[in-house]
């Protein structure tokens, strides 16, 4: 039956994700010690971490109540789910039938929420500020993603994630069209933002913000949201790279192809950390309100591919 | 006739319970508990009544002769009508069960006079969607408007609710009027105020555009269409929180119920700009509705102003199907309906669970303001728990059932962009915009609500003296939170069934839209969508981590509970925890332009020494747009006339006297002529 092995090719993009993203967090540390002339600690630095928050004891600040407690699961599992629907290993969708794009976008809804209502459930004032980002951001750069997103599935016909790679990966859809790369730019632009990274990084800001929603968390929750939230980060670029750059994903599931296509992912994964670190370090964090005029040029260009859709160009 | 007898003794229920209630007065424990009671079991039978309908029974129609020889009584209850009658009963159920110690706070205050203006209002809503002749529609909805009126204003001495009254009865009859002329339209036309005759009416062109406009504006005030929308915010928090639930979660749908009523069934919604005008200004309530709420820090008033979000959502998807039916899409016209009717019964749903939320907030802690709440979660968790699944509901957030019905409005507007029609074609992805950007402002605002008021520590001296409120008011809010999860996780059974409604309301035949554990819109290759599997998966990998936890020894750690959060080294204060005006902040300075902020700054002075010596108090306050350039002006304007018309009335015996001649003169040369 197709269908369990569908599943199955998800459940591996799931335990592909769970095992990588730490790499790809320590990747950015490298590139950025390297950056900065410094040498910096091992790429495996996030995965000993992790693992030594797991096994150290939790403190949980007493004004917190159970959302606060159940916040690093839920994002976890939200966070695998999404991994399991969008197209990584194969051009398919494994769990299209579960979800297409927009239930993709709303699960990122789903994840956020409880990440924010944690925030504020813990009762920092850090936490609050981070909350409150967290989802001022959501808001900006939500629009943005659905219209390229449904612009894309206008050319494809139908809003399953699975169906857009394909059609993008044999052609179907060309590059050529304006209303593609346009959408492409916009895209890009809002998954950097999505990934967190540093002009954007306003929610868990490090230095000044302890982290943001995070301030508050300890030991194993801790560990099991930093794991998320990298997981995050792959995922996002996950998703971009489904509709825009699905090159190298399997046509059929064999195992072998299935090891092309997942060294392929990893490359492309690589590429998108390595320009994200470049511009990462050549600039300062932004503040809340200066985000807008980013957002607000990113949704200009959606629309603008949107307007070469419709004049089918 | 099993179907008709539960349904009239339903309606009988609701007025001997009302009668009752009244009688009972002096009693004020006693006529809670006949009010309350004789209203369950109404809703009960009421229930029975509708789903044997929806369930393949045949519409039936119940006539009498009536006292008014121009108008017959007539009953009758197609799909639609049961659908209505069902989300009616529900939401009826829940708040009745709620109201039994919900009420108590009301007990010496004229508790009886209040079940029975609450009774009488549930039973002319139920008559509203079950009336077939325009002239008893016309008085049940009066009826509606005046005894949800009595509820608004039972606090005589909160001016601020007499107020509110005022405003809403004065909106409703605008409405009324309205609708009246597109009644009267009709009767021309057809001779009959019978509903049977107005369908597939030939009217003019031009007539039908027009009882369209009046109809949509009559019933738009009602149901709260920005700029119909000022009472809404004022009313709906006035009344007690049962009420509350009942007008925003099912009194403002009997207006959705009657714009589809005249404009589909009626007048065949056969004007592709009809459908636009719906879906436009449900897109332009939906997302100025959302950030009027964000700006909001009375929970109820909060709540009030996602209703017109909601009802903006609700015809976005009707909207969508009146313009499928118009062009000749017969698909998109049963998904748009059926985007809306779902989103109307799951609105009522979650908004109802989060109002009796509110109401048990209230309960315990006597505030409606949420900077003063806070830690609630911690004293009432299951109030809690049932709010936040309202919450998470609300934000369309999957697998609860907000996320589905937005899931079918997305799926129909995405079928509207392929339309042939060059405006809807350019207008559709945008108006999909504007759901995705209502979706992420909705989900910031109940972060925030439930943040604020039930997560974080306790703000004051209100919510640390809080506790758990009486179990049948916990069952109320269970009975809406299960239908949440049951409606949402559920969609591959409930979405035929409401695909049903819609396709009868439009007479074709059925749409599929599930299959096993899938929903999909008519056509499996646009998309699907499967609730139950994300909530399996989602539970499922939920274990992942736990396992990885145990593997690795986590558990044995232990967890310590320290005393308050890291405030920087210096003493933690409740007041150093985010509150809900810092929360929104950054959105009021972002969208300025849409809420007019207009910021004071209170203090001792300017100066910086002088801040040192007393408290600075910063208010930010939220003014409405539209009471300021439209409704205000309207108000000047009509004082104004009067004040001119009165030069005509002077009290002068002798003058009253020539008018009475010049008129008559004026008729005499007229039928003369």
């Amino acid at each position: 039956m197709p269908g369990i092995k569908l599943f199955l090719v998800g459940l591996m993009q799931a335990l592909l994700v769970l095992l990588v993203a730490p790499l790809f967090a320590g990747l950015t540390r490298v590139l950025r010690a390297r950056l900065h002339s410094r040498k910096g600690a091992s790429i495996f630095q996030d995965y000993r971490d992790i693992f030594k928050l797991i096994k150290r004891q939790e403190v949980v600040p007493a004004q917190a109540s159970w959302v606060f407690r159940f916040t690093p699961y839920v994002v976890m599992a939200t966070t695998l789910l999404i991994a399991m629907v969008i197209p990584i290993l194969t051009l398919q969708s494994p769990l299209g039938m579960a979800g297409d794009l927009i239930a993709v976008v709303y699960l990122f809804a789903l994840l956020r929420f409880f990440f924010a209502v944690a925030g504020l459930d813990s009762g920092s004032g850090f936490a609050g500020i981070g909350a409150s980002r967290e989802m001022v951001l959501a808001i900006l750069v939500e629009p943005t993603i659905i219209l390229v997103l449904f612009v894309l599935a206008l050319l494809t016909g139908s809003t399953d994630l699975g169906a857009i790679s394909q059609k993008v990966a044999f052609g179907s859809i060309s590059y050529y069209r304006p209303a593609v790369w346009l959408g492409m730019l916009a895209f890009a632009v809002a998954t950097f933002i999505e990934t967190g990274k540093l002009p954007f990084d306003l929610a868990e800001a490090e230095q000044e913000l302890q982290e943001g929603p995070l301030t508050e968390y300890s030991g194993r929750s801790l560990a099991i949201l930093k794991w998320s939230l990298s997981m995050k980060q792959v995922v996002v670029i996950a998703l971009f790279l489904a509709v825009f750059f699905p090159f190298g994903s399997a046509a059929a599931v064999s195992t072998s192809s299935l090891l092309v296509s997942a060294a392929a992912f990893l490359l492309k994964v690589t590429g998108f950390y390595v320009i994200a670190a470049l511009m990462e370090n050549s600039s300062a964090r932004l503040i809340i309100y200066k985000a807008p005029e980013v957002t607000w040029l990113a949704f200009g260009i959606a629309l603008l591919s949107f307007v070469f859709y419709l004049v089918n160009v | 006739m099993l179907t008709q007898q539960l349904l009239l003794l339903s309606v009988l229920l609701y007025v001997a319970g009302a009668l009752a209630s009244l009688a009972l007065n002096r009693a004020g424990k006693i006529a809670n508990y006949a009010s309350g009671i004789s209203a369950l079991a109404a809703a009960g039978t009421g229930m029975a009544s509708a789903v044997q309908v929806l369930a393949g029974g045949a519409a039936f129609t119940w006539e009498a002769a009536g006292f008014i020889p121009f108008a017959k009584f007539i009953i009758k209850v197609d799909p639609l009508s049961a659908f209505m009658l069902l989300v009616i009963s529900l939401l009826t159920g829940a708040t009745a069960l709620y109201s039994l110690s919900y009420l108590d706070e009301y007990t010496g205050k004229g508790a009886g006079v209040m079940g029975f203006f609450n009774n009488l209002f549930i039973a002319s809503m139920v008559l509203v969607v079950i009336s077939g002749n325009a002239f008893y529609f016309l008085i049940f909805w009066e009826l509606m408007t005046l005894a949800s009126y009595f509820l608004v204003s039972f606090d005589q001495e909160d001016s601020e609710a007499v107020k509110a009254g005022f405003i809403y009865l004065f909106m409703a009859h605008a409405g009324t009027a309205l609708i009246m002329l597109a009644f009267i339209l009709f009767f021309v036309y057809t001779g009959t105020f019978d509903f049977a005759s107005f369908r597939g009416a030939n009217l003019p062109v031009f007539t039908k555009s027009l009882i369209f406009l009046l109809a949509f504006l009559g019933f738009g005030a009602k149901a709260g269409i920005i700029p119909l929308h000022i009472w809404l915010p004022k009313a709906h928090p006035a009344a007690p929180s049962n009420a509350s639930a009942l007008m925003s979660g099912v009194m403002i749908k009997t207006a959705i119920y009657g714009i589809l009523r005249v404009s589909v069934d009626f007048l065949g919604a056969s004007v592709w700009w009809w459908g636009f005008i719906v879906l436009a200004s449900g897109a332009i309530s939906a997302v100025l509705g959302v950030l009027y709420a964000l700006g909001e820090h009375d929970i109820k008033r909060l709540l009030a102003y996602h209703s017109v979000e909601n009802v903006g959502i609700i015809l976005m998807g009707a909207g969508a199907g009146m313009i499928g039916i118009a062009a000749g899409q017969p698909v998109l016209g049963v998904l748009g309906i059926l985007a809306g009717l779902y989103h109307l019964l799951n609105h009522a749903v979650f908004k109802g669970l989060l109002f009796l939320g509110a109401g048990s907030v209230i309960y315990r802690t006597h505030t409606k303001h949420m900077e003063e709440l806070g830690g609630l979660a911690r004293r009432m968790p299951w109030t809690a728990l049932a709010f936040l699944v309202g919450a998470v509901a609300i934000s369309a957030i999957p697998p609860l059932n907000g996320f589905v019905s937005e899931w079918f409005t997305y799926q129909s507007l995405f079928i509207a962009s392929t339309s042939s029609i060059l405006a809807v074609r350019v207008f559709a992805p945008l108006f999909v915009v504007m759901l995705a950007l209502t979706g992420a402002l909705a989900a910031m605002c109940f972060v925030k609500a439930y943040g604020v008021t039930f997560g974080g520590p306790c703000r004051s001296g209100h919510a640390r003296e809080a506790r758990e409120v009486p179990i049948p008011m916990l069952a109320g809010m269970a009975i809406l939170a299960i239908s949440c999860i049951i409606l949402g996780v559920g969609a591959p059974v409930v979405a035929p069934y409401i695909g049903k409604v819609a396709s009868a309301l439009l007479a074709i035949t059925a749409v599929q839209v599930s299959d096993g554990l899938l929903v999909f819109p008519a056509n499996s290759m646009q998309a699907m969508l499967s609730t139950p599997l994300i909530a399996i998966l989602l539970v499922g990998l939920a274990t992942l981590p736990l396992l990885i936890i145990g593997i690795q020894g986590g558990f044995q750690a232990g967890r310590r509970i320290d005393a308050e959060p890291w405030a920087c080294g210096y003493k933690y204060s409740p007041r150093m925890a985010y509150t809900a005006t810092a929360f929104a902040q950054p959105l009021r300075v972002l969208f300025r332009p849409v809420y007019s902020l207009r910021t004071t700054l209170d203090g001792p002075g300017y100066t910086v020494a002088s801040y040192f010596k007393g408290a600075v108090v910063y208010i930010a306050s939220v003014e409405s747009l539209w009471e300021r350039y439209i409704y205000a002006p309207l108000a000047r304007g009509t004082v104004y006339l009067g004040k001119k018309l009165q030069a005509f009335q002077i009290g002068n015996v002798r003058l009253y006297c020539l008018y009475i001649i010049i008129t008559l003169v004026v008729l005499l040369l007229a039928t003369v002529r």
